[in-house]
């Protein structure tokens, strides 16, 4: 752990401290987790994650810096910038899982741009009995698909938990299974704005 | 006069009123006028008088019907956009609304009043020095610092004009916050207890919602959305297109004089508040000739008229309500803000669509204005215990290959913000790289707004493709976009020049901001000029009283030549506009009138 440059106190936390109050940027190449006080892993406590989050806004907000330099309120500005990018990356599981990836090595989305194999098939068969029933007004039919759709995306989402929460020691085929599966999301998701 | 650093306002600037009020220990209060404590409405109304004075609030709303082409009202709704846009807008008003002439490459709208060009910004800037002296008046010191209020749904270039505004008015804008946030923080101030509140604020010109959480002292905005153009004066506009098309129809006259229009607005909006309490009221006009419009408009046909537009205000909650994933029966609280809230069909459809009867304890017009005295405290370092974090009502994006949107930044992130891009050349050596940047939910650039062409320059030649341009796109928490740049690979600092579309660059900010202090110390001495008169008046009334009594006791000479010099004052006071050099010549001309004056006295005091 570093200390505060300003009067000495163990920083918990890179951009802040909490005895004098003094912000700082952080480090070059300070994570996600490690702004917000986190391990790098999947799982984390949703609570404690916005309690930090609620935390360390309260003390970088530039509105608490305001009476300051310049200098100051500008770091103010950026930090806060970096802590809500943080969270808003962290509280939502699958782009945790998306990020958590790229930072132990990938692949990233711009590198596999695939999707599991059957998956495109499956989509234009849902559509084509979607534009069936649709003709003859089945409600009943589209209420079915949209619960398949629904169920799949759940599935995808367990999966990706799961391969996310063991991504530090996973294999290549399981890095690749699971950023087919992150690019697979966009599918299910599209779909379910469709079977309405 | 004294300066005192630690003050700053908070300033409602609304469409049609606006409020400037202060914190202190004991909470936030509005800043009376001089016509008592209820006199806490600036009415958001300029007249511009052909000899180059302005009169700002009540006294240009007032006589607005007497002076429609002179009357500027709503003025807002063209903060921070082009002619283009406002074409429709533009038909409907009394004053001309051009594109202002030096503004070459960009389209922003300006005003013709008083036989010049008037900016949206310049005109805001002149109801802001009037809150401003009320609050000077009220402190007995100079106040320089401001936070001012605008719609959530503000894009960058009407949150820019108001920034403007302020600056070109001598107030520093420590803040820009959004009006309906700035309400729930004067809703919230007492309340400790969690909970997810909604603010439905339904302005004059505008339509906000807003979701939030409140917990602790920190108010999270959770979502926004809403429409800058839509509000009262829409209303007012269905009731006036119903009127003026029966007027044709009944007269056969072709009615639309500037005149006409502006009687017809007032009689709208009276109509509209009449009917938020009655059932049922009457209209009278007298359109010209001999013909007089007569109706009665009832509140059903009123609600009819207005409908569509409410109905519009409960799609921009339905659609905040899933962007906050919440649903409506999860928030605890409806709070209403604005004039139009007033209506009882706005208040039913609200009520329907969130179950529960809205919280209506604060006064609508009032309380943006309180809560943005609460923000301003906050920012002076006086309280420490509230927090306000406030999202982006707009996706922020630059134009790429093809007049696509690349998205930068989502609507309802949580400000400040930031994205990084990087950018590269096209041709070996090219130094210079430009950029349109869009604010917007659309996926075509041409159907986004366009906030500005940011030009980075200074790049070091090198071959095509090589440089690696990385820019900064950062929403700071006024909710304005600040960018820098730097080239990875060498280092350097590129700089960027920006050409905004619809809005003014700096050097004409600062060439405003002078020429208000020169016509501020122009209106004053008008001011001055009117005063000067008054007392010659006085005086010169005085004087010859003076002469008929007691001019008796003088030699006829004497007399004759104080009668002259009496009446050459009066020609002076009249044709002379140096208020100094009338004075001087009152104060001789008193001299000359000592000697009859003790005489006189004398007289008096012998009978």
């Amino acid at each position: 752990m570093s200390q505060c440059v300003e009067c000495g106190a163990v920083l918990s936390v890179p951009i802040c401290c909490d005895h004098c109050g003094a912000i700082f940027d952080p480090q070059p190449g300070t994570d996600h987790f490690s702004l917000l006080g986190f391990p790098r892993a999947y799982a984390l406590d949703e609570e404690r994650l916005a309690q930090n989050f609620r935390r360390l806004t309260a003390k970088v907000h530039p509105d608490r810096h305001s009476q300051r330099s310049e200098e100051v309120q500008a770091r103010a500005t950026r930090l806060t910038a970096d802590l809500n990018r943080a969270y808003a990356v962290l509280s939502d599981g699958v782009r945790r899982a998306d990020y958590l990836l790229e930072l132990t090595g990938g692949p990233t989305a711009a590198e596999e741009r695939g999707v599991p194999g059957d998956l495109l098939a499956e989509v234009m068969e849902v559509r084509e009995a979607l534009e069936q029933a649709r003709g003859v007004g089945d409600r009943r039919t589209i209420e079915r698909l949209r619960q398949a759709n629904e169920s799949k995306r759940r599935q995808t989402l367990d999966e990706i938990a799961a391969l996310a929460s063991g991504v530090e020691t996973a294999s290549v085929r399981q890095r690749r299974r699971l950023r087919l599966l992150l690019n697979a999301l966009r599918y299910f998701e599209n779909l379910t704005t469709e079977l309405v | 006069m004294k300066r005192d650093g630690d003050i700053i306002v908070g300033i409602d600037l609304g469409t049609t009123n606006s409020l400037v009020a202060f914190a202190d220990a004991a909470g936030p209060r509005l800043i009376a006028g001089g016509g008592g404590e209820d006199d806490v409405i600036v009415p958001s109304f300029v007249r511009f008088e052909a000899d180059g004075r302005t009169i700002v609030g009540k006294g240009a709303r007032d006589h607005a019907v007497e002076y429609p082409l002179e009357t500027v009202y709503s003025i807002k709704r063209l903060m921070g956009r082009g002619t283009a846009e406002l074409a429709e807008e533009a038909r409907r008003l009394p004053y001309r609304v051009e594109k202002l002439s030096e503004a070459e490459e960009r389209d922003v709208a300006a005003i013709v009043a008083g036989g010049r060009m008037w900016t949206p910004p310049q005109v805001s800037a002149l109801i802001l020095a009037e809150l401003k002296r009320r609050a000077e008046a009220h402190f007995g010191c100079e106040v320089t610092k401001a936070v001012i209020t605008v719609p959530a749904h503000f894009d960058d270039a009407q949150r820019q004009a108001t920034r403007d505004a302020g600056e070109i008015a001598g107030l520093e804008v420590v803040r820009i916050v959004n009006e309906p946030t700035a309400a729930a923080l004067a809703y919230g101030l007492d309340r400790s207890a969690s909970a997810t509140i909604a603010v439905y604020d339904f302005g004059g010109g505008t339509f906000d919602i807003s979701l939030l959480r409140v917990e602790g002292g920190v108010f999270e905005v959770l979502a926004v959305d809403g429409d800058t153009h839509l509000g009262g004066d829409d209303l007012d506009r269905t009731l006036i297109d119903l009127f003026s098309r029966e007027i044709r129809e009944q007269s056969g006259q072709d009615i639309d004089s500037p005149v006409i229009r502006q009687q017809l607005r007032s009689l709208a909006e009276a109509v509209k508040v009449r009917l938020s309490e009655e059932d049922r009221t009457s209209v009278e006009i007298a359109v010209g000739g001999s013909f007089t419009y007569r109706r009665q408009v009832t509140k059903a046909e009123l609600e009819a008229l207005i409908a569509p537009f409410v109905d519009r205000t409960l799609e921009a909650c339905r659609r905040a309500l899933k962007a906050a994933r919440r649903s409506a029966s999860e928030v605890a609280e409806v709070v209403l803000v604005g004039g139009s809230t007033r209506i009882p069909l706005v208040r039913r459809a609200v009520g329907e669509l969130f179950g529960r009867r809205p919280y209506t304890a604060l006064n609508p017009e009032h309380v943006v204005a309180l809560g943005a005295a609460v923000q301003a405290s906050i920012l002076a370092g006086r309280r420490q215990d509230l927090l306000l974090l406030d999202v982006t009502p707009l996706s922020l994006g630059i134009e790429t290959l093809g007049g696509a949107v690349g998205k930068l930044i989502g609507a309802n992130t949580r400000v400040p913000c930031k994205a990084v891009e990087t950018f590269t050349t096209f041709q070996d050596g090219q130094t210079a790289v430009k950029i349109n940047v869009l604010q917007g939910e659309r996926e075509l650039a041409a159907d986004c707004r366009s906030l500005g062409r940011f030009e980075l320059r200074g790049i070091p030649p090198m071959p095509a493709g090589i440089p690696k341009v990385e820019v900064t796109f950062l929403i700071d928490a006024n909710g304005i976009l600040n960018v820098s740049a730097r080239e990875v690979r060498s280092g350097v600092e590129a700089s960027i020049q920006i050409v905004p579309s619809h809005g003014l660059t700096r050097e004409e900010v600062r060439r405003m901001q002078h020429e208000a202090i020169e016509h501020a110390r122009e209106d004053m001495s008008a001011h001055h000029l009117i005063d000067v008169r008054a007392t010659v008046e006085f005086d010169l009334n005085k004087a010859e009283r003076m002469i008929r009594e007691y001019g008796v006791l003088l030699a006829p000479a004497d007399r004759a030549s104080l009668s002259e010099a009496a009446a050459a004052l009066r020609a002076l006071a009249r044709e002379s506009s140096d208020a100094r050099l009338i004075n001087e010549h009152r104060e001789a001309f008193n001299r000359r009138l000592t000697p009859l004056a003790e005489k006189a006295l004398t007289a008096a005091l012998k009978a």
